[in-house]
C-alpha cells in the first residue's frame, strides 16, 4: 500500500540555460576544445538542479578537472591500445591472411567492448557525483561484466534481426538497476523481460514490414516498395517501445524493500519534442543567416557605388582584407555550430528531461528518511574513455 | 549561545528564518531555522535543527555557493571542502543578508581545483603518448617486419601501391596513373635485368612509374620500386635513374619499407584518436605522406647508397650520375619544406654525392645503360598506353 509520494517539478528556464550554454561554448571554442569539460560540468549542475522531485532539487557534484584528468588518463590507455593491438592487427592480418580487410574489421570490432566498457564508466561516475537530498548515488564497479553482458545480448539480438531487443533491453537494465544504490540502498529491477513484449507490437510489426520487403525485393524489386511504410513504421515503433518499456520497467523498480516508482512519459508528446525541437531550431538558424545576410547588404547599399575607387579597394582587400573576410568566415562557421548547439538544449534537451522528470513519481517515500550515506566513489579515471570514444556527447 | 545583544531597528536579531538542511548522513531533509542575524559580528551562521539542542555552527568564510542551479528563487549552500551537508534557502530576504556577509561564497570550492595534480598528470600523459607513438610502436614494428612472412609482405606492398595511387590521385585521375607504354616497359626492364645480375632478393622487385610530376622514387614493401614521371624528365640520362633504381633496391634489401609501413599503422590509429578522426581521411593522407616522403634514418639512406655503389659496379656502370643527380636536387629541393621528395628529404645531400662520386670505379668509358632509343622511350613511358584501364 502506498502511503506517501512524491511529485517531481523541473524548475529549468529557457532563458537562464540559454546563456549559460552560449557563455560556455564560445568559451570552448575559444579555448580549442578544452573549456568543454567545464561545460559539461555546468550544464549538468543546471539540469540536475531542475529536476526535484518532492522539491528537493538533484545535485550534480562532477568537476570539471576530473573530467580533464579522467580523459588524459584514458587517452593514454587508448594510444596504447590502438597503437600496439592496430600494429599486431595489421602484422597478423597481412601475415596469415595477406590483406588488410581483416585487419580493418578487428580493429573496429576490438573497439566495441571498450565502447560498452565506456558507457558503464560513464555511468558510474554520473551515479557516483549526482546526489538527492544530500546522499550518493552509486553503481558496482562492473564494467568488464557489463561489457561482456552486452556483446552477449547485442549479438543475440542481431542474430535474431532484432527480435530479440525487447529482452536485451530487459537484461541489460537488470544488470544495471540490480547494482545501483541511493546511499546505503539497493535498487533492483523486477519482472520479467516478456513483460515488454506488448509494450514492443509496432515494433515488431515495422520490423515484419522490413524484413518481408527485403525478401520481396530480393525477388522483384517492386518488393521494396514496402520501405516507405516498414522503415518509418520501424521508427516509431522502436520509440513507442523504449518510452512504454521506460515506463513498465520503471513500475517494477524498487529502492529497497518498499520504495517504487512511476515514470509515465508519452510517446507522442516525445515525437512532438523532437520534431517541434528541430523545427525550432533549423528556423532560427535560417532567421539568423538571413538576418546577417540583410545586414551585410544594407552596408553594401550604403556605399556609394558610382564613386567607388576600385583600386583602393582591391589593395586594401589585399594587405589586411584577406585576414578580415578570413576572420569573419571562421567567425561565422563557428559561430553557426556554436548557436545550433545552444539551441538544441533549449529546443530538445531542455524539454525532454522537463517531460521525464515531471512524470516521474517516488512511490512510499517517507521510507527514504531511513536511508544512510554512502562512501564517496573516488576514481580518477571519470568518464574519460567515454569522452575520448566521443560516446553520449550530449550532456 | 551567545546570541547578540544589540537590537536592531525592531527586528527580533533571533527570529528565525526556515530552510532546508540536508546533512549528508541521511536522506532527511531536516527543516531547521537558520540565526543570521549577528553573523557579521561572530563570523558564523547557526543552523537549529528541530528537537535538537546543539546547533550546527558554518563559519560564513567556509561558506561556498553551490553554482550554476537552475532555480533562481532559492540558494543552495555548502561548506569549502568535500562536505556533503547542504542548506537549501528560498527565503529571499535570508539569501541576500547572506551573500552580503559572507566573503567567498562565489568562490568555487577549493577541493575543485588540484591545479599541481592537474599540471603533473597532463605532463606524465603528453609524454606516455609520445613514448607510445615513437618508441614502443616502432620497436615492435621493427620486431615485427622481421618475422613477416615474404607473401605477407607482398600483399602488405600490394595494397599501400593501391592506396598511394589513390589518396595522390586527382579529378581526373581517380588514381594516379600507372605508366605503361610498352616501348618503355621494355626499357625499364632491359636496365633492371643490367642491374640484378648476381644480387638475390626475397621476392622479385615490380617497377612501376607513375604519372606525377614530383622528383621522387620510393620503394614498398614487398619488392615494389616507384618512380616518377617528374624524376624521368628531370635525369638527364639513363645512367642517373639507374642510380637512383639502385638505391631504392638498396631500401628493398633491407626491408626498409616494411619497417615504416608496419610503424605508420601503429600510428595511425594513434594519431585518429587524437584529432577525433578515426580512420578518417587526415589518417590515410598521413600515411601516403609518410611513405611517398619515407624519412629514413641516416644509417639506412647511407646503406642504401652503398649497396646502390655496389650493384653499379657490379653492373659496370658509373656512379658519378648519381653524384650530379643528388647535386642537382639539393639545389632545386634544398631550401624547401613542406611535402618533399624522399629523395631530397635529407639534408645531408652534398655528403651523399661526395660519396658516390669517391666510389666511382668505372669513370667515363663504359657500356650505356639503355640505348639512346629504349632511353627516349623511358622518357616517354607516360605518353601513350592503355590509360583508359588504368583510370579506373
Amino acid at each position: 500500500m502506498i502511503i506517501q509520494t512524491l511529485t517531481t517539478d523541473y524548475a529549468g528556464k529557457r532563458g537562464p540555460l540559454f546563456w549559460l550554454a552560449l557563455k560556455t561554448s564560445v568559451l570552448t571554442v575559444l579555448t580549442l576544445g578544452f573549456y568543454r569539460f567545464w561545460m559539461k560540468t555546468r550544464l549538468r549542475r543546471f539540469y540536475w538542479s531542475s529536476i526535484r522531485p518532492g522539491g528537493i532539487p538533484l545535485e550534480y557534484t562532477g568537476t570539471a578537472v576530473e573530467k580533464l584528468m579522467g580523459f588524459l588518463i584514458a587517452v593514454v590507455f587508448l594510444a596504447f591500445y590502438i597503437g600496439v593491438f592496430n600494429l599486431i592487427l595489421v602484422f597478423l592480418s597481412f601475415s596469415l591472411l595477406n590483406g588488410s580487410l581483416a585487419a580493418y574489421i578487428l580493429s573496429f570490432v576490438g573497439l566495441i567492448p571498450i565502447y560498452f566498457y565506456a558507457q558503464y564508466r560513464a555511468r558510474r561516475y554520473v551515479l557516483a557525483r549526482t546526489r538527492w537530498r544530500g546522499l550518493r548515488f552509486g553503481i558496482d564497479p562492473a564494467a568488464w561484466g557489463y561489457a561482456g553482458r552486452a556483446l552477449l545480448h547485442w549479438g543475440l539480438t542481431i542474430l535474431t534481426l532484432g527480435v530479440l531487443l525487447p529482452r536485451q533491453v530487459f537484461k541489460l537494465e537488470k544488470f544495471r538497476i540490480d547494482r545501483t544504490w541511493f546511499g546505503r540502498e539497493r535498487f533492483t529491477q523486477q519482472g520479467r523481460w516478456t513483460m515488454l513484449l506488448p509494450a514492443a507490437t509496432h515494433y515488431f510489426i515495422g520490423l515484419g514490414l522490413t524484413i518481408l520487403a527485403g525478401l520481396l525485393g530480393a525477388i522483384d524489386p517492386a518488393g521494396f516498395g514496402l520501405l516507405p511504410l516498414g522503415l518509418p513504421w520501424l521508427l516509431v515503433g522502436w520509440l513507442h517501445f523504449r518510452i512504454r518499456s521506460f515506463h513498465i520497467m520503471a513500475a517494477h523498480k524498487r529502492l529497497g524493500e518498499n520504495i517504487g516508482f512511476t515514470a509515465n512519459p508519452r510517446t507522442w508528446r516525445v515525437i512532438q519534442i523532437y520534431l517541434a525541437g528541430g523545427l525550432l531550431i533549423w528556423v532560427s538558424l535560417f532567421a539568423i543567416i538571413m538576418a546577417a545576410v540583410f545586414a551585410i547588404m544594407i552596408l553594401f547599399a550604403t556605399i556609394d557605388i558610382a564613386n567607388l575607387d576600385l583600386q583602393a579597394l582591391g589593395q586594401a582587400f589585399s594587405a589586411g582584407g584577406q585576414l578580415l573576410v578570413l576572420f569573419v568566415a571562421g567567425f561565422a562557421y563557428f559561430g553557426f555550430f556554436i548557436l545550433g548547439g545552444v539551441l538544441r538544449q533549449i529546443f530538445l534537451t531542455q524539454p525532454m528531461m522537463h517531460h521525464y522528470a515531471e512524470t516521474l513519481i517516488v512511490g512510499n517515500s517517507h521510507h527514504l528518511n531511513g536511508i544512510a550515506q554512502r562512501p564517496r566513489d573516488e576514481f580518477a579515471e571519470s568518464e574519460g574513455f567515454a569522452e575520448a570514444l566521443d560516446i553520449g556527447a550530449a550532456i | 549561545m551567545t546570541g547578540s545583544d544589540t537590537p536592531t531597528d525592531g527586528v527580533d536579531p533571533d527570529a528565525p528564518i526556515f530552510a532546508d538542511f540536508m546533512d549528508g548522513e541521511t536522506a532527511q531533509v531536516h527543516r531547521v531555522a537558520v540565526h543570521a542575524a549577528d553573523s557579521a559580528e561572530t563570523g558564523q551562521v547557526r543552523i537549529v535543527l528541530p528537537d535538537v539542542d546543539t546547533p550546527i555552527i558554518w563559519q560564513v568564510r567556509d561558506m561556498r555557493r553551490v553554482p550554476d542551479q537552475a532555480d533562481r528563487a532559492s540558494i543552495v549552500l555548502g561548506l569549502d571542502g568535500p562536505f556533503p551537508a547542504r542548506l537549501r534557502i528560498t527565503d529571499t530576504a535570508l539569501a541576500r543578508e547572506l551573500a552580503a556577509i559572507c566573503p567567498a561564497l562565489k568562490r568555487p570550492n577549493s577541493i575543485e581545483n588540484p591545479a599541481r595534480r592537474l599540471a603533473i598528470l597532463a605532463a606524465a600523459a603528453i609524454a606516455s603518448v609520445a613514448v607510445i607513438v615513437f618508441v614502443l610502436v616502432p620497436v615492435m614494428a621493427d620486431q615485427l617486419a622481421r618475422v613477416l612472412p615474404t607473401r605477407g609482405e607482398q600483399a602488405l606492398g600490394d595494397s599501400t601501391y593501391e592506396q598511394i595511387r589513390r589518396a595522390l590521385g586527382s579529378e581526373n585521375q581517380a588514381k594516379l596513373w600507372e605508366c605503361d607504354a610498352p616501348d618503355g616497359r621494355a626499357a625499364l626492364e632491359t636496365m633492371l635485368a643490367r642491374l640484378n645480375r648476381g644480387t638475390n632478393f626475397p621476392y622479385d622487385i615490380r617497377l612501376h612509374v607513375l604519372d606525377h610530376d614530383m622528383i621522387n622514387a620510393f620503394a614498398l614493401p614487398g619488392g615494389h620500386i616507384v618512380l616518377f614521371r617528374g624524376l624521368l624528365a628531370d635525369a638527364k640520362s639513363a645512367e642517373e635513374v639507374a642510380a637512383v633504381l639502385g638505391h631504392e633496391m638498396g631500401h628493398v634489401q633491407n626491408r626498409d619499407p616494411t619497417r615504416l609501413t608496419l610503424r605508420s599503422a601503429g600510428s595511425i590509429g594513434v594519431l585518429g584518436l587524437l584529432l577525433g578522426d578515426f580512420a578518417g581521411g587526415a589518417a590515410i593522407l598521413f600515411l601516403t605522406e609518410r611513405l611517398v616522403q619515407a624519412k629514413y634514418s641516416r644509417k639506412a639512406e647511407s646503406t642504401s647508397d652503398i649497396f646502390a655503389h655496389d650493384l653499379l659496379a657490379k653492373a659496370a656502370l658509373p656512379t658519378r650520375p648519381m653524384a650530379d643527380f643528388f647535386d642537382r636536387l639539393h639545389q632545386q629541393y634544398g631550401t624547401e619544406t613542406g611535402l618533399m621528395s624522399h629523395l631530397a628529404s635529407h639534408p645531408d645531400l652534398p655528403d651523399r654525392a661526395r660519396a658516390a662520386l669517391a666510389a666511382d670505379t668505372v669513370g667515363d668509358s663504359f657500356v650505356p645503360v639503355l640505348t639512346a632509343g629504349a632511353w627516349r622511350s623511358l622518357r616517354h613511358i607516360c605518353d601513350s598506353g592503355d590509360r583508359d584501364r588504368n583510370a579506373q
